[in-house]
């Protein structure tokens, strides 16, 4: 698993490379958890290369999002393949989280 | 039968000796009278002798030198002085009271040659034992080829050769020179202390003594005019002769000179053993106190200390554990001082007098080592040494003493690993408690009923796991069958498990609708479940009067369903949030209801994201999937309930490979069937 992030004015890219397991997804804790990432607006989530997400995976996502969401942060989640898109619409997690088909769906949509 | 072979001939040589000097007197005949006789009997008696002393070759336990040494002296050198003193007894006798007897010169110079051939038989084989110790091939080798030799050289004398003439003498010169390189093997004196070295050199000293009076003795009396034999004539008595005095000699010297430098070898010794000791404390069942113990004290025995302390890290404390001609008060102001210069660690200072602040405390030391008792992820003490003298700490001891701290670190470590490894084993035990505990809180049986079938499967990818399902019989006509799965693995995900059937159990005995019961089961869990944690789950509601079911999903896979009216294999695909997600009360506004009405022959297919998120054999990135899963119930929809569970875990298994799980597996199918009870 490999996360960067890329920084536009207020914005916040973080690309997902890989396999979100149970070991990986604490460092994308770690990632979240970072006080600098509450001084963005927007979070994007390049899901292009990830291939696999696990429950612990979905968890950070989750417990993050009560957060960002009292910070007026948005998450949105692109490029998703989709059967990683299949595990967070059987979660129920669609309705709850903005997932976009490509980048500029997602810069569009977060500049509202 | 040796020693009486020895005493006879020793006797009949003596006779025969008499014999000849009665003749000698008489008749002025230089020859002993029979020449061939007496050879034999020489011979007889000297080979009788050693190969006494070769088969009853003295076996000490290994390295009982002194023992060897006291041995030979007190059974054969110690001959040469009871000789000397009958020497002196005939001696004044002959001077005082003037008496002159051919007979009593015969008997002491007779008496005189039997104990030397026991002192030569005895050395020769003493001397064989120290000469091999810690032999090698070729020495053994050489030693044998020595004997064989030195026995060869009885054959001069049996044959009455001259062995001084020319064709024999380089030969036993060739011989001197063989003894003067077996002299060098002196391998054994290494191994003597100190103390042991003293008594070896009295020892080696009274034995070349006794040595010299045989000499002294024989060559006083080579051309007595009046004395029928002479056995300095014997070769082989000559060579053994020289080999005891020039071994015996060699030993002495090595030992005299090597006395100063023993007390280094046995410092090594020593330091060695008590590596050894280190090494060996995990065998032993040794403490890490007593490892520390050890330490202590073989470093200030090495270093030969002063003085000295050592502290341990207890946590963040620093704890003085051992202590030696030191202070405390003295202990707290050297370490500020260290501190103070930053020399807590890895420092030698071997002249305190010049450092301002040393001098200022005075102290009686002159030298400091500091040395740290770590490895790369753990520090565990700090060894502090003293001496009063200045340079006291030079490099070789710091090695030695930086060789003590390594092997501590590793014993140390190693210690921790083992009690590690016996805490893990507990742990494995009660894994496996509750291991069974989960299991016993799945159900085994369902209800077994005419109107339906149901066949479960479940396995756990580790010891605990956080798959699960129930049921509970609500009414005579309604059962409740809940499936869910708590994310993660292993012991949370047990507890949340349990939780989780606790919920089940307590808010179902009200019999609510799955709506309901997942919104005041998200309630409920929202106060216990860690935030990075969820639970999705299913329940369905099913009776079998009205012949139809209802069921809600909180995030847990689609239900797989064949419609036998229709002949339709589908997903119920509804929506529905896991549970844990969203902790307040909008949570009611993601959970969805259904109601189905089923036919008989119907079948349904409960499971967990274990099963379709199976990965493939081949490739590893491939999963079982949802598809393969609706395949596999429309090949054999057919089949009762029980095999068609059976046809799917085969089919999931030969997907898999053997051994291959990694996340929980769970399984219902349930086969409706039609009613024959209904009245």
């Amino acid at each position: 698993m490999k996360i960067t992030n890329e920084i536009k004015d207020a914005t916040i890219i973080i690309t997902l490379d890989g396999e979100l397991d149970a070991s990986s997804s604490v460092i994308l804790d770690e990632e979240l958890s970072n006080p600098e990432v509450m001084k963005f607006s927007k979070i994007l989530v390049n899901c292009e290369n990830l291939h696999y997400i696990s429950s612990a995976g979905l968890g950070v996502f989750i417990s993050h999002l009560q957060r960002f969401e009292d910070a007026q942060i948005k998450l949105i989640f692109f490029n998703m393949q989709d059967k990683v898109r299949n595990v967070f619409e059987i979660l129920g997690l669609d309705l709850l989280m903005t997932i976009v088909s490509n980048y500029e769906e997602a810069m569009t949509i977060a500049d509202e | 039968m040796l020693i009486t072979t020895a005493v006879i001939s020793w006797a009949l040589l003596l006779a025969n000796l008499l014999l000849t000097a009665e003749s000698l007197q008489q008749r002025e005949y230089t020859e002993p009278l029979l020449p061939f006789i007496h050879n034999i009997l020489l011979i007889i008696f000297i080979i009788s002798v050693f190969f006494y002393q070769r088969i009853n070759v003295l076996k000490l336990k290994k390295g009982d030198f002194t023992g060897y040494l006291w041995n030979f002296f007190l059974r054969a050198a110690i001959g040469a002085y009871i000789a000397l003193a009958i020497y002196i007894g005939f001696v004044l006798s002959t001077d005082f009271i003037n008496l002159k007897s051919n007979l009593l010169l015969h008997m002491v110079y007779h008496t005189f040659f039997g104990l030397l051939v026991v002192f030569l038989g005895k050395g020769l084989y003493i001397w064989r034992q120290l000469l091999l110790y810690h032999k090698n091939r070729f020495l053994q080798v050489a030693w044998d080829w020595f004997e064989l030799l030195l026995y060869g050289t009885l054959l001069l004398t049996l044959l009455n050769f001259d062995y001084t003439s020319y064709i024999f003498l380089p030969l036993l010169a060739l011989l001197v020179f063989y003894i003067l390189f077996l002299c060098t093997n002196l391998k054994w004196v290494a191994y003597l202390n100190f103390n042991k070295k003293s008594r070896s050199l009295v020892l080696l000293g009274a034995i070349l003594l006794s040595w010299y009076i045989f000499k002294w003795f024989f060559y006083k009396f080579q051309s007595h005019p009046e004395l029928a034999a002479d056995y300095t004539d014997v070769g082989f008595l000559l060579l053994v002769m020289l080999f005891v005095g020039l071994y015996g000699l060699a030993a002495f010297l090595v030992s005299l000179f090597s006395l100063p430098t023993s007390s280094v070898f046995e410092q090594k010794s020593e330091d060695l053993l008590n590596f050894q000791r280190l090494s060996q404390s995990i065998q032993q069942g040794q403490s890490e106190q007593q490892v520390y113990d050890t330490v202590f004290d073989s470093t200030v025995k090495a270093s030969a200390a002063s003085a000295g302390w050592l502290e341990l890290d207890k946590g963040r404390e620093k704890e003085i554990s051992h202590m030696l001609n030191i202070t405390e008060e003295q202990i707290e102001r050297i370490r500020h001082l260290l501190l103070a210069y930053n020399y807590d660690t890895d420092h030698i200072n071997n002249n305190l007098e010049r450092n301002p602040g040393f001098k200022d405390l005075e102290l009686p030391w002159q030298s400091i080592v500091v040395l740290p008792i770590k490895s790369l992820k753990h520090h565990f003490g700090v060894l502090y040494l003293l001496k009063d003298i200045e340079n006291g700490f030079d490099k070789e001891t710091v090695n030695v003493l930086q060789t003590f701290t390594n092997q501590t670190t590793l014993t140390i470590e190693n210690l921790r690993l083992v009690a590690e490894s016996l805490q893990n084993e507990r742990y494995k035990e009660e894994l496996k408690i509750a291991s069974t505990v989960q299991e016993n809180l799945i159900p085994k049986t369902f209800p077994s009923d005419s109107w339906f079938e149901i066949s479960t499967h479940a396995v756990a990818a580790k010891e605990v796991g956080g798959d699960f399902y129930d049921f509970l019989q609500l009414s005579e006509s309604r059962i409740a069958i809940i499936i869910g799965d708590v994310s993660g693995k292993g012991i949370t995900a047990a507890f949340h498990m349990a939780q989780m059937k606790g919920i089940f159990h307590g808010l179902m005995q009200q019999d609510m609708a799955p709506s309901e019961f997942m919104r005041q089961a998200n309630s409920a869990l929202s106060r216990c479940l860690e935030r990075t944690s969820f639970i999705t789950s299913s329940l369905y509601i099913i009776d079998y009067r009205m012949k139809g079911f209802v069921f809600a999903r909180a995030g847990h896979c689609h239900t797989l369903y064949y419609n036998a009216m229709m002949e339709d294999t589908f997903y119920f695909q509804t929506d529905g949030l896991g549970l844990g997600i969203i902790r307040d009360q909008s949570y009611k506004n993601h959970i969805r209801e259904m109601f189905y009405d089923y036919n008989p022959g119907d079948v349904m297919v409960i499971y967990t994201d274990g099963i379709i998120e199976a990965r493939g054999a081949e490739n590893n990135n491939e999963e079982y999937g949802e598809d393969r899963l609706r395949y596999m119930l429309e090949q054999c929809y057919h089949l009762e309930a029980e095999d068609i569970k059976y046809a799917i875990i085969n089919d999931l298994q030969t997907f898999t490979g053997p051994n291959t799980i990694y996340d929980d597996q769970t399984l219902l199918v349930i086969k409706f069937k039609a009613d024959q009870q209904t009245v």
